[in-house]
């Protein structure tokens, strides 16, 4: 019986790992001739990815992406907050309300996910930098800083943080105003919307500070603080 | 004549030329028939009007009045087919006032062919015209650009395919009353099925010398089921801010005009002395 | 590029409930994707008839008071108020006329005839094609939501105060799939001898 099921049966860590030529792909140190980026057949790639993905510049494009969001990072005394709405909408549709824009990368990295041609921001500690905070684009562009909003409702977001912002917020305040500027932003963008996922990254790994419905936030923040004042609430 | 009004054609056009697309009007998909048989005429149509892929009316009326004894049925840009038989109805009837003379469905169909030929298709109306009249039976259809045919049966709309293919394997000649009927309705349910652009009940009427008999919704092929439960929510569901409710004795006589009191306090004209 | 009809966005929805009818709109008027207002009623009184209006905001501007001068000179010139069904004609002729170049706008009409004492609903193109409908007529960006939420929703005979629930659900819930319509609702409860207006709190995203 058993020679019968070790005839039939596999090692049961076989597949795990990379193979043998994958890991003298990985230690060699020479880079090849070809840098091996997986590019369509085609003369201009950028060319083809705004003819296929774009469809401000081609409403027929075969590919949708769902541009809509807003998602700001920034670096204060007490580590980085990432926050990030959660809506996804495919032209004017909303595709989705639950949409988690936050990458955990691991226990002490964080990225953050905007479609299309935005940008996404990476932000995490490491040994060597401390906090650190970059962001990224699909042109190449890398840029370390303090502070950033990327999205449609990127100068939404920036108006509240920029007026409120400073390196030496404590904890509380930092998540607040966090919370806030994504706030601000789902209520004027018609793209961002829906919940608002909070993190803090610290010095030993992030911590999650919910991922709540603007709804209630938002009638809090109106009523309870008297902001919000544009919004009516009186019948003629 | 319909004075078209063009003042936002210019402001459009620009919009148009800015990549905008044009509005989408709604059209009725349509399958439409006409039959001719011993002493009269029978016209038909589905009752499904709609906006691109959207069902916007599922019980639509596409059989027009022009006379008593005329009647059209209408496939195409729904405004049009409803105000072009409108304008071409009440032109008749002036000019059987004026002549004295029941209308006649030739009259009608030139009528119609003019003034479509004259705006150049634009109008996109696409007609069965038929009736009966101190000359006969008549029946036509009318295209948009201003052509026309006189047949024994036609059929026309997007389910024109579906609805001849009917009568060609149907119709005969010296077709009674019911017969016609039976093969009218069979036609616009051949489209209901089979074309897309076509749906829900037939519509029906029927001419004779004698008298007209309009058949609203003649078959109903397409019943919806009743609800298995009801969705009445509970009532407090729904959040509301502000409420305010306005008596009809209240409501004022005249739209926005307001009374104003000829001689309010403290507002009284300075009159130099 | 989209279309003049979605570049300010908003929605409109009529219903025929059991002896009233109910009107309701969003409050939104945009740009795109900013949000200007959140205070743009699309819901027009000529009397107690009611006229909703969606597409391009400096349209429905322009046709709002366009019909309120014709209404005015109905009312002046006929000495009574203006029934839903005549309502209708007026604004069927207004937009047909315009056939060549049209208004961008889908108006949507509710009300009680005073002669018959029945409910009446009906919906346009912008060419001025009427929708006669016996249960709801709905308009705007959200207009394909609100075709799923009323088919699903709606039911005969609903007495005011459940009619209110219904409209109000159908409408909140189309708009929360819309990125172009929401930030508010008002909805109007149409009855014999009175009318309620309602400010509805709609989610502000």
């Amino acid at each position: 019986m058993d020679t019968l099921v070790a005839q039939y049966s596999r090692p049961l860590f076989e597949n795990e790992g990379s193979s043998q030529e994958e890991q003298l792909e990985l230690i060699q140190t020479l880079p090849p001739l070809s840098l091996k980026f997986a590019l369509p057949p085609i003369a201009q790639p950028s060319a083809f990815l705004r003819a296929t993905t774009d469809d401000h510049s081609n409403p027929d494009c075969p590919i949708k992406i769902a541009h809509g969001t807003t998602t700001l990072a920034f670096r204060f005394k007490g580590g980085i907050i990432v926050a990030t709405d959660s809506r996804a909408t495919a032209g004017n549709w909303i595709a989705s309300q639950t949409v988690k824009k936050v990458i955990e990368i691991n226990n002490c990295l964080l990225g953050t996910m905007a479609g299309g041609a935005a940008g996404t921001m990476c932000a995490g500690v490491t040994p060597q930098e401390g906090p650190a905070l970059y962001y990224i684009d699909s042109d190449g562009t890398r840029l370390a800083g303090n502070l950033f909003c990327v999205g449609s409702g990127q100068t939404f977001a920036y108006g509240v943080l920029d007026a409120e912002y400073s390196y030496d917020l404590e904890d509380e305040a930092a998540l607040e105003l966090g919370r806030r500027s994504i706030l601000a932003a789902t209520h004027r963008d018609a793209y961002s919307g829906g919940f608002i996922n909070l993190y803090h990254v610290k010095e030993d790994g992030w911590v999650k500070h919910g991922f709540s419905d603007t709804n209630p936030i938002f009638w809090k923040t109106k009523l309870d603080k008297g902001e919000f004042s544009n919004v009516t609430s009186e019948l003629d | 004549m319909p004075g078209f009004d063009f003042s936002n054609h210019a402001r459009n056009a620009a919009l148009h030329a800015q990549g905008f697309p044009l509005p989408k009007a709604t059209s009725t998909g349509t399958t439409i028939v006409g039959c001719i048989f011993d002493g009269g005429v029978v016209i038909a149509a589905d009752t499904r009007a709609t906006s691109g892929p959207i069902v916007a009316d599922k019980n639509c009326e596409k059989l027009h009045y022009i006379s008593p004894q005329i009647w059209c049925a209408g496939a195409g840009t729904a405004a049009d087919t409803e105000f072009t038989t409108a304008l071409i109805s009440s032109q008749l009837e002036l000019h059987a006032l004026s002549t004295g003379r029941n209308p006649r469905v030739v009259t009608c169909m030139t009528m119609l062919k003019q003034h479509l030929f004259q705006h150049q298709g634009h109008i996109g109306a696409y007609l069965v015209v038929a009736g009966v009249d101190p000359t006969g039976v008549g029946l036509f259809t009318v295209h948009a650009h201003g052509s026309t045919d006189k047949l024994p049966y036609v059929t026309m709309g997007s389910g024109s395919l579906a609805a001849m293919s009917v009568f060609e394997t149907q119709w005969k000649s010296n077709i009674d009353r019911e017969g016609a009927i039976k093969l009218a309705a069979d036609a616009i349910q051949a489209g209901i099925f089979n074309d897309l652009g076509s749906g829900s009940n037939v519509d029906v009427c029927v001419i004779t010398k004698e008298k007209t008999t309009l058949m609203r919704n003649y078959i109903r092929p397409n019943e919806r089921e009743r609800k298995q439960r009801s969705y009445v929510f509970k009532r407090g569901t729904t959040a509301v801010l502000r409420e305010k409710v306005v008596e009809r004795v209240d409501i004022g006589k005249y739209v926005t005009v307001h009374e104003v009191p000829l001689e309010a306090e403290g507002e009284k004209m300075e009159v130099d002395a | 590029m989209s279309s003049p009809f979605s570049i300010n966005g908003g929605a409109c929805v009529a219903m025929v409930g059991k002896d009233c009818v109910a009107i309701a709109c969003d409050l939104r008027l945009g740009l795109q994707s900013l949000t200007v207002s959140n205070n743009f009623p699309k819901i027009f009184p000529y009397g107690d008839v009611y006229l909703g209006l969606t597409g391009l905001a400096t349209d429905v501007a322009t046709v709002s008071d366009l019909l309120r001068y014709k209404v005015n000179l109905y009312r002046l010139r006929e000495e009574r108020a203006i029934s839903p069904q005549t309502l209708a004609n007026l604004v069927s002729s207004s937009l047909y006329e315009r056939r060549f170049g049209p208004f961008f706008v889908s108006p949507v009409i509710a009300g009680i005839n005073h002669t018959t004492g029945k409910p009446f609903i009906c919906g346009f193109d912008s060419i001025g094609c009427i929708d006669f409908a016996k249960d709801f007529i709905v308009s705007g960006t959200a207009s394909d939501q609100l075709f799923g939420t009323c088919e699903g929703l709606w039911e005969p005979d609903l007495a005011p105060e459940d009619l209110f629930e219904t409209i109000s659900q159908a409408l909140l819930n189309a708009v929360d799939r819309d990125a172009l319509s929401g930030w508010g609702a008002h909805v109007y409860i149409i009855e014999k001898d009175k009318v309620t207006k309602r400010l509805l709190k709609g989610r502000q995203d």
